[in-house]
């Protein structure tokens, strides 16, 4: 079920008895959507409601499209949020761009995955690949004869099903040139405080694949470091056995882009070491505020550290915004939620901190007490802090040897490193 | 998609179209028959013919879709016209048509139960739990689940030990969707012996290291479920162990995963206090997070923390005591007070924490902080009352009654400690009646008479000028009575007053956030399911339980397309609360209306 941003449901489809789809559609969504209209954003609706008819919503927002399940039995929440999040990618990855019109233009194309991803309230699939063999994707071109001539393309495509045992990869690809290319993103969770030291430290990982093979090729990969792992999480198509046993990855990949594995870097194998020092010093005289920031390469094994960005958001009473930076580029939206961006192309390991200093005067509250009923941030507290350094892997995982098995073939291989920052704050 | 019109009237044009060969329009007039199926039952029949045909089509996905679309038809009169083609598709040779069979079993035995057994149907899902492939398998495990649920007199169904061997092995292989479903049926099971669950929890092992979140919480179910049944301490703490990086992974996920994790995490940790006490840092609460992942991780935050990082804990916690959000900070300073009066070893801190808040002057954090640092003193009593004069200093950021009557109550416990305390509680007294709360009128008597008992010479005017104006001017019987009580004892017995007034308190007992035992162990058997998630019992919300309880089903006055209407929906919301008082009278008009799937 679908909700838009203006709480009517644009979907709903039921896989339940009579008496349940009534109940849900009729009782359950208004009171979930009066629910919704009485949090203040919807961003803060608690994920799993319990209506006070009876009945669970739980849903998820993805843009400006809420996603939601009426569950009327005890189930498992999280198996109908990984549910909806796989019904949102899959919408995503068939339509592109999501939103109530694209719904409505799309509509045929969404009912029939729906229809395949659900069997009476059961998920069966959210693979994308084995859809892909079920639902054919709706394309200009067909879109156009359809319109021109009035006839469906559809009978000329029979989608087929792949029941092999490798439900992700069909027989008798082929590729003239076979390419492998291997990503690993990483991404650097961290809470620091104005001095620079981090409160909390944390880096999860992906490995990110590209694969243009022939035939069934079996692979293996071994990894340096890979006990600095500590929860990783495969693709069906890896064979945990073969991890468990030796540590290394034995896998018979899908066609195309996939994601191998993502994971998670274990404490005890880090050092805290960030690769970018942010420190933040704030101030204030009466209603005046200066916040000053200093920007400083840290530990990247002497890598530039590229895109750096800084994102303040300032209180909603702040006007007067006056800003001056030693490197890069800012810009100040004075909106209703005001903030200040100032972004840097690259630091080099030995440059110099940047520094930024942000002034703002804050209209007392009382004065804008009937513009906002709820107590406004009186200082900017928290920055967040965008950055990546390419070459660099902040778990120290690298991927030592990627060998193919069973096919003959010359293979071209790539590996890339990417260390970004994820979810990295700064408070002060 | 029709937009809300019925078009119940086209049946018989769109039954003629439906031997076409595009598989798209093939599929949309299934969706067709679906929705209006159970107004024209007697139509649905010319659609069998197509079905039946289609039923063995060469195309292993139409063959499927025939199947499903029979089985969501629903109705009775296709009934006898489907069990011969799902008997054969469940033999199908092609899994994707099994599969789909399989799970249509469940659906002609929802519709009638004694005609899946006659045609063993129900058998053939049995048979199913050793197909070779997986995916078959898995559904076959969902399949005859569904079965159990509706209904549980039939017997349906009950995991056998020999069928476990299988059920494991498939688990490993399955899709994520199919390994839920499996593992679901294993975490419900009771194995025969301790061998044999320490087997399965090995072998079930690997499936914590799944991006599935869902595969993860539900191994973990199994894993603290069968808990009972491994004695084997060793293994035990390799599977606590085993299930920490993974429970973390999860907190790194959509804010919505978090939430669900964090409410069962909190479950857990009720179970195993310390499974989590090195990854505190991960439960730290991030400024862009939605409120309730912050509320939940306040709480999992107190609940974690021990004797050693109290001091990390106290510094965040002050952190989140800066923010915006009242209700948060609420939260954030009260949580000091929480572990400073768990730990005796961080009392200290937690005062100075408390003190440098207090120094914001933000009214709303001034006065929390009132309320937590009395706590604290209470709970150690003789111990930090040097920071009292401090907290006088903050007299006028004071508003609310919880935080005067602290505030008050502090006053005339360490009355020693105040040079001018005189003048504050005559201020407080002549303001007496401008106060509204009786806490704080009590808290007031109360101090005076301390304060009295204390200092006799002092406080002599003050104790009359309290009790006076209470006795007097109060409107309230409790302040009043209060008042006479400390006013006879005094005069009858000034040593006795004495005696009573500053007799030794009971020591306060940190308050418990932790649920009822029996609730708890109920819960840990439905760790990550939806109870867990509300931390009520199931019956509290399944539809089933609340029809049995008298809460009807249906509430009627309901157009076809409203759902998105809150002003049709909220009649019938209450209307639904109230006990469906007008079902009968608009049944009439609707009842025969169908019920859109799609609407717009």
């Amino acid at each position: 079920m679908t909700l838009e941003e203006s709480r009517a449901p644009i979907i709903q489809k039921h896989w339940c008895d009579d008496q349940s789809i009534k109940r849900a559609s009729v009782v359950v969504v208004p009171a979930f959507a009066r629910y919704l209209r009485s949090v203040a954003s919807a961003e803060d609706a608690e994920p799993v409601w319990a209506a006070p008819q009876g009945g669970v919503c739980v849903h998820i927002q993805r843009g400006e499209v809420i996603y939601m399940g009426v569950v009327s039995t005890e189930t498992a929440p999280l198996e109908v949020i990984e549910l909806l999040e796989g019904v949102s990618q899959a919408i995503a990855e068939y339509i592109g761009q999501v939103s109530e019109l694209t719904i409505k233009e799309n509509f045929t194309t969404i009912l029939q995955l729906l229809s395949e991803m659900v069997d009476s309230g059961r998920a069966v699939t959210t693979d994308t690949a084995v859809l892909r063999g079920l639902v054919a994707a709706p394309s200009l071109v067909s879109r156009v004869i359809e319109n021109v001539s009035g006839i469906g393309m559809g009978a000329e495509r029979r989608p087929d099903v792949n029941t092999s045992a490798t439900p992700w990869r069909a027989q008798g690809i082929r590729h003239t040139s076979n390419e492998f290319f291997v990503d690993v993103v990483e991404r650097i969770d961290a809470i620091v405080g104005a001095d620079g030291a981090a409160a909390s430290f944390d880096v999860s990982g992906d490995i990110e694949c590209k694969a243009w093979l022939s035939g069934m090729p079996d692979m293996l990969m071994t990894l340096r470091n890979a006990q600095a792992l500590d929860d990783v999480a495969f693709h069906p198509c890896v064979r945990l056995g073969k991890w468990e046993a030796e540590r290394r990855i034995a896998f018979v990949p899908p066609d195309g882009a996939f994601r191998l594995a993502s994971f998670h870097a274990s404490a005890d194998a880090l050092e805290c070491a960030l690769p970018l020092h942010v420190r933040a010093t704030a101030s204030a005289s009466g209603l005046d505020n200066t916040v000053e920031f200093g920007v400083e390469a840290g530990q990247t094994g002497g890598r530039r550290i590229e895109n750096v960005s800084l994102r303040v958001p300032l209180p909603g009473l702040a006007y007067n915004i006056r800003v001056q930076c030693s490197a890069g580029a800012h810009t100040v939206s004075s909106t209703r939620a005001p903030q200040v961006d100032w972004t840097i192309k690259a630091i080099g390991p030995s440059d110099r901190a940047a520094r930024l200093v942000v002034h703002y005067s804050v209209r007392s509250a009382a004065a804008s007490a009937d513009a906002s009923p709820l107590p406004a941030a009186s200082a900017a507290s928290a920055a967040f802090i965008g950055f990546e350094v390419p070459g660099f892997s902040a778990s120290s995982v690298k991927v030592d040897s990627l060998k193919i098995l069973r096919e003959s073939y010359n293979i071209y291989k790539g590996v890339r490193y990417v260390t970004k920052a994820g979810s990295f704050q700064l408070r002060f | 998609m029709t937009v809300g019109k019925d078009v119940s009237g086209l049946f018989t044009d769109v039954l003629k179209n439906m031997h076409t060969d595009d598989l798209e329009i093939k599929k949309l007039i299934y969706l067709y028959l679906i929705n209006y199926a159970k107004t024209q039952p007697d139509l649905v029949i010319l659609a069998i013919n197509t079905f039946v045909k289609d039923a063995e089509d060469s195309n292993p996905l139409i063959r499927a879709l025939a199947i499903r679309t029979m089985g969501c038809l629903h109705v009775q009169e296709v009934l006898d016209y489907l069990c011969n083609p799902l008997s054969k598709c469940l033999k199908d040779a092609n899994p994707y048509v099994r599969k789909t069979a399989v799970m249509c079993v469940a659906k002609v035995f929802d519709l009638d139960a004694n005609v899946a057994e006659e045609n063993g149907l129900v058998d053939a899902v049995r048979a199913a739990l050793s197909d070779s492939n997986t995916m078959v398998v898995s559904n076959a495990v969902s399949s005859l689940a569904e079965m159990n649920e509706m209904s549980p007199q039939h017997n349906v169904w009950r995991l056998e030990s020999q069928s476990i061997s299988k059920l494991l092995t498939a688990v490993n292989e399955c899709v994520e969707w199919g390994q839920i479903a499996i593992l679901e049926a294993l975490a419900d099971y009771t194995p025969k012996d301790e061998k044999e669950a320490e087997n399965i929890c090995e072998r079930v092992l690997p499936r914590l290291q799944h991006a599935n979140g869902s595969v993860v919480l539900t191994t973990v179910r199994l894993l603290l479920r069968y808990e009972s049944f491994v004695r084997r301490a060793d293994l035990l703490a390799r599977f606590s162990k085993k299930m920490v990086p993974p429970l973390v992974t999860l907190l790194s996920s959509e804010p919505e995963i978090q939430y669900v994790a964090l409410r069962n995490i909190n479950i857990i940790l009720q179970r195993h206090p310390r499974l989590l006490s090195k990854e505190i840092h991960v439960f730290f609460c991030r400024y862009n997070d939605p409120i309730y992942v912050k509320y939940e991780k306040l709480g999992i935050l107190v609940r974690i923390c021990s004797e050693r990082n109290t001091e990390t804990l106290l510094n965040e916690l002050k952190e989140y005591a800066k923010e915006v959000d009242v209700e948060f900070v609420h939260h954030a300073i009260l949580a000091i007070s929480r572990v400073g009066i768990r730990y005796e070893s961080a009392a200290k801190k937690a005062i100075g924490t408390l003190t440098e808040l207090v120094e914001t002057k933000v009214d709303h954090v001034v006065q929390d902080v009132m309320v937590a640092v009395a706590e604290i003193l209470r709970h150690y009593p003789g111990k930090f009352e040097a920071v009292v004069p401090t907290l006088c200093e903050y007299i006028d950021y004071m508003a609310e009654p919880q935080a005067k009557a602290s505030f008050i109550w502090m006053l005339g416990e360490y009355s020693e400690q105040v040079k001018n305390i005189s003048s504050i509680l005559n201020n407080h007294i002549e303001s007496f009646m401008e106060e509204e709360d009786a806490s704080v009128h009590l808290a007031i008597i109360n101090s005076a008479v301390k304060f009295f008992v204390k200092q006799p010479q002092k406080g002599q005017t003050l104790v009359l000028k309290a009790l006076k104006t209470a006795t007097e001017k109060c409107a309230n019987p409790d302040v009043r009575d209060r008042a006479y009580i400390y006013w006879r004892l005094m005069s009858a017995d000034p040593n006795a007053a004495r005696a009573v007034v500053l007799a030794d308190k009971l020591p306060v007992e940190p308050v418990s956030v932790d649920l009822s035992p029996a609730l708890l162990k109920e819960l840990i058997c439905e760790l990550g399911r939806v109870s867990s998630v509300l931390q009520k019992p199931g019956s509290t919300f399944v539809y089933k339980s609340m029809e049995k309880a008298g809460v009807p089903l249906d509430s009627s006055g309901m157009g076809q397309d409203d759902a998105g209407d809150s002003e049709d929906g909220a009649p019938g919301a209450s209307a639904a609360a109230d006990g469906g008082a007008i079902v009968g009278g608009a049944g009439t008009t609707t009842a025969g209306e169908p019920e859109l799937l799609i609407s717009f």
